[in-house]
């Protein structure tokens, strides 16, 4: 067992009225204190065994930087236990304590000590931080003169000098750019290799998916979700929407905005539309490749021969792709009275990002519309891959020497 | 500020005492040793926010280090003032022995007052001033400018009790007149140091856990 929490409850108190000097307290003698306290972590535990990568997910406010700063022991818990065994190096924030009149020989040497690192660790390692920060032309620069992303290279480089047993990590990967955050990924994976345990606090979903064996996922505090990965994250993503049944109601009956984004001459109205998940439940969050069914409800008042029903699918102002049921071949015969049609896609190749969905129904010859809901529905959609743009194709790579 | 201080109190105010300036140099010395240690020591805490919330180590490491600094300053002073007694010809005696131990004693009493005070501040940011003010009342009440005969013989034990008081009239008396302590005093010394600081760390020992949210 390397880190060991238990029942972890932390809550701070907000008073009213910040007494913090002397003179208040006396002043406030007179007056009752008043605050209010605010639960940030309640009752959490979990285990993490030795050699374990174990990301932390939640929205904001969900107390995981309070948690990794609790293992840290920078905040003290209010109740339960935390123990960790063995040496711990919190990468919380890097260039803790940068000196910006010191040359970055020197700083290196002052953040490699807040870092804990020995004087001869430092010594030893110096021109292998300077290296691989790649600053090698700059060593005896002033740190203020360097550019933000070679502070932080700098510091990222001292910081895993340090031969941690233990490893927090709080978000530090968001920042510098694609090659630095490769760079990263390499040494946590090294680290993982000798068997450090990892735990990584992150919002980017696909780099937990990436790294962790286990993810612990928190909401207002509370563990929610401890266990294997891909499952937990699958989990956090498909249940979004169930904590906001508002949202659905929403987007369901808009009368104000749907003045202007609907018209028609409401033949037939479109009464809701629906996105229905790989497991049959309502959702508006999915994950790449995954099969996702919409639904569209519709009410006709009088009897219509061979309507068609359109949708479209819009990235921010994109135009991304539109069919109709004619368009594919369905007919829709006679309407008349309560329905639905399903528009199935057996894998979403949209990449990542709110895609928003317009839905229409028009007569057979498209000269009439019956009614246009435009772009009133959206959905989100997760990447755990690293592709990039607006969908993705049915691809491979392959290679050959002779040519 | 030397000068002014000799001239106006051996001037004006008549003070009669024996090498004067080095009576007063010794004095001024030992009280910017508390005074400076003290005031460099209670921001030790509050001027370091983002090394206090951003890694563990234990914090008084903070405090000592600014003591030491301050120990390190004061030294150099006392260059100087070995080369003042060698102008004005004074040598010490084998009572400069009894010198590194009260010096030791002193510095105890910073860091316990440092430790305790710069906990403090971190809850009650006036701290510092009012801090302030007591040094600057503490200057005057202790027997740095004028000898402690200047009081009356039935009130010296009052001014006496300020272990300051006796920290400076102890090494004034072993190093300038030849005289050793009187085994009392400087067990009173020692107790009272070791009471500061052992007061200093169990209050910082309490208020620590919560520096990272209040700072």
């Amino acid at each position: 067992m390397a880190v060991q929490v238990e029942h972890l409850w932390k809550t701070f108190q907000i008073p009213h009225e910040r007494r913090t000097t002397l003179f208040e307290n006396l002043v406030g003698l007179m007056k009752p204190k008043q605050y209010e306290t605010f639960t940030v972590l309640n009752d959490v535990s979990f285990e993490v065994e030795k050699g374990e990568c174990v990301g932390i997910i939640g929205d904001n406010g969900s107390g995981k930087s309070t948690l990794l700063k609790i293992v840290a022991n920078i905040l003290r818990p209010s109740r339960g236990t935390v123990k960790v065994k063995g040496k711990m190096t919190p990468f919380l924030e890097l260039g803790v304590g940068f000196q910006p009149e010191l040359t970055v020989r020197e700083n290196i040497g002052v953040y490699g000590t807040v870092m804990g690192l020995s004087r001869k660790e430092i010594k030893r390692g110096i021109d292998e931080v300077i290296e691989f920060a790649g600053l090698e032309k700059f060593e005896d620069t002033k740190l203020k003169n360097l550019s933000s992303g070679m502070q932080v290279r700098l510091a990222f480089s001292t910081a895993i000098q340090t031969d941690p047993d233990v490893l927090l990590v709080d978000e530090v990967l968001a920042v510098g750019d694609m090659d630095f955050q490769q760079k990263c990924f390499e040494v946590f994976n090294r680290y993982r290799k000798e068997g450090v345990t990892i735990l990584f606090v992150s919002h980017d979903l696909n780099s937990v998916r990436r790294f962790c064996d286990k993810t612990l996922m928190l909401e207002s505090g509370q563990r929610t979700d401890f266990g294997d990965t891909n499952e937990v994250i699958d989990r956090y993503i498909y249940k979004i929407e169930k904590n906001k049944p508002n949202d659905k109601d929403i987007s369901e009956n808009e009368p104000a905005q749907e003045k202007k984004s609907r018209w028609g001459n409401n033949k037939i109205e479109i009464t809701g539309v629906k996105f229905i998940d790989k497991n049959g439940n309502e959702n508006s969050n999915f994950a790449f490749g995954d099969p996702i069914t919409i639904r569209i409800f519709y009410e006709s008042h009088e009897e219509v021969s061979h309507p068609v029903f359109g949708i479209v699918f819009y990235n921010q102002d994109t135009y991304c792709y539109g069919t109709t049921t004619e368009f594919k071949g369905y007919d829709t015969r006679a309407v008349c009275g309560r329905g639905y049609v399903d528009f199935k896609a057996k894998r979403l190749q949209l990449i990542g990002g709110k895609f928003d969905v317009t839905v229409a129904i028009a007569s057979s010859d498209y000269s009439t519309t019956y009614d246009w809901h435009d772009r009133l529905y959206s959905f989100n959609i997760h990447n755990p891959t690293r592709d990039l743009g607006l969908f993705s194709l049915d691809c491979s790579w392959s290679g050959s020497k002779d040519a | 500020m030397l000068l002014v201080l000799y001239f106006v109190f051996s001037n004006l105010m008549r003070v009669q005492v024996e090498h004067y300036q080095l009576f007063l140099l010794i004095g001024i010395i030992l009280w910017n040793f508390l005074s400076r240690g003290t005031s460099m020591g209670i921001s030790s805490i509050m001027g370091k926010p983002s090394l206090v919330q951003k890694v563990y180590f234990p914090r008084d490491i903070l405090v000592i280090s600014t003591c030491i600094t301050a120990l390190m300053m004061t030294m150099l002073e006392f260059v100087v003032f070995i080369i003042f007694m060698m102008i004005f010809r004074v040598l010490p005696g084998w009572t400069i022995a009894y010198f590194p131990i009260i010096f030791m004693f002193e510095f105890a009493m910073i860091l316990g007052i440092s430790l305790s005070l710069s906990a403090l501040n971190v809850y009650f940011r006036d701290v510092q001033f009012i801090w302030a003010v007591v040094l600057q009342a503490g200057f005057f009440a202790t027997p740095i400018l004028y000898p402690i005969t200047i009081f009356p013989e039935n009130v010296r034990w009052i001014v006496m009790l300020n272990p300051m008081a006796r920290v400076i009239a102890i090494l004034r008396d072993c190093t300038l007149y030849r005289i050793a302590p009187e085994p009392m005093s400087v067990v009173y010394l020692a107790m009272s140091s070791l009471v500061v600081l052992l007061i200093g760390y169990f209050i910082f020992d309490r208020l620590e856990p919560r520096f990272a949210e209040a700072i």
